[in-house]
């Protein structure tokens, strides 16, 4: 093969591998990078600074990708992600400006694993329950139009639903930006536990409306890794034109999934997270 | 709306629209660049493991006059950058002047403003 062959073969196995990535990303709300970072080092030994900084890209073009259908067809709510977005950048840039000198990024690793194992819990408590019954909205929600409805096409029919707990969710909106700001993920993964945990949105609606906020939050971290030159383009290219593929066909398949088969992907995916964040905490190369 | 001749554009429409246009404009730019990498010469895997982002926009012009495939993909990786930051303005946008929901534009303006911050100067 000649040296461009070559070039070209490693640019399909890196598209391939990402395409995963962008369907697991659109569907659960977690932008991808929980398949990415691990295939890429795994299996194309990339260096992990480098993988991550290509996720973090990626993450960008499955928010925009898959947010493009979800807020088309009315399932994001963007009251929920402007307001929270408020909170999540304010605690991206203290923990990427502020925290992330001082913090010790591997013991921050394994509390965020641990943490987002524990956080399985709550999730596995309504496995089965398809809508959130007897959620009234609270005060803010109330004085901010939060609450909304949207078109079900697995249900078939119009959920119209409530909006509570706005303060834990800020509180908890705050920590993920915290969280990205200083071990340079999208956090997605807590956004969606906000949503699902505190303010008992329908899960539909948690994951289109993460998806729709990590855009936002990976934009603003992904200045640091463009300076510090972990950016590769030739990487970056395969992995974001993949992706988009990937979260367009993830968007079909989650607008016509229930509700509890969303969340039994997102529990999936939490638990993967979790694990590799343990995993990274405690030094091991993957 | 009743009263008004004209419905204001949905936020929701003109996010998806900004969102869309972003995603695709950068993808298209991506591969031209991948194109011309090839077209112009040999391009090692080694090479593609290595190359590092070319951050400042003044360099990334001058490779794209040169015809240097690895700019237009700086550019290309630019473009995707910016898509969710065109689509916080936009809806600032929409928020105050379609909507005048002052709050939400307050709200929005503020992110805005956050995540420029991060992307620009932090780090």
């Amino acid at each position: 093969m000649t040296p461009n062959e070559q070039s070209i073969l490693w640019l399909c196995e890196v598209a391939a591998a990402s395409l995963a990535g962008g369907v697991v990303g659109a569907i659960s709300g977690l932008g991808g990078g929980i398949v990415i970072v691990p295939v890429l080092t795994i299996f194309l030994h990339m260096p992990i600074d480098r993988a991550i900084a290509a996720s973090i890209v990626s993450v960008i073009a499955v928010s925009s990708g898959a947010g493009s259908a979800y807020v088309r067809d009315r399932i994001t709510n963007i009251r929920i992600a402007m307001f929270l977005e408020l909170s999540t950048a304010a605690g991206a840039l203290l923990g990427a400006g502020v925290l992330a000198p001082i913090l010790p990024e591997r013991v921050l690793s394994i509390l965020f694993g641990l943490l987002l194992l524990v956080s399985l819990i709550p999730i596995f408590a309504r496995f089965g329950q398809e809508l959130p019954q007897n959620v009234s909205n609270d005060r803010l929600a109330n004085a901010l139009h939060l609450n909304s409805k949207y078109y079900d096409k697995h249900l078939g029919r119009e959920i119209a639903y409530n909006v509570t707990g706005i303060p834990a969710a800020l509180g908890i909106m705050a920590f993920a930006g915290i969280i990205s700001g200083v071990l340079g993920i999208g956090a997605g993964v807590v956004k969606v536990l906000a949503h699902e945990i505190a303010m008992k949105v329908p899960t539909k609606v948690s994951t289109a409306t993460s998806n729709f906020m990590i855009g936002v939050t990976a934009a603003a971290g992904a200045g640091i890794y463009l300076r510090r030159g972990l950016v590769l383009p030739f990487l970056v290219v395969p992995v974001a034109v993949a992706v988009m593929i990937g979260a367009l066909m993830g968007t079909f398949l989650m607008e016509r999934m229930s509700n509890t088969m969303v969340r039994k992907v997102f529990a999936l995916a939490l638990a993967a997270a979790g694990v590799q964040m343990l995993l990274r905490g405690l030094g091991v190369s993957f | 709306m009743e009263g008004s001749d004209k419905e204001p554009i949905a936020i929701e429409d003109a996010s998806a629209w900004v969102l869309r246009t972003g995603v695709i404009l950068s993808a298209l730019v991506m591969l031209t660049g991948i194109l011309f990498s090839f077209v112009h010469g040999t391009v090692s895997v080694q090479r593609m493991k290595s190359d590092a982002f070319e951050y400042r926009p003044a360099v990334i012009w001058q490779g794209i006059c040169h015809g240097s495939g690895k700019s237009i993909i700086e550019a290309g990786i630019y473009i995707l950058l910016f898509t969710p930051i065109m689509r916080v303005l936009t809806s600032m946008v929409l928020f105050a002047f379609g909507q005048r929901d002052w709050v939400y534009a307050l709200i929005t303006m503020v992110v805005l403003i956050l995540t420029l911050t991060g992307l620009l100067w932090i780090g």
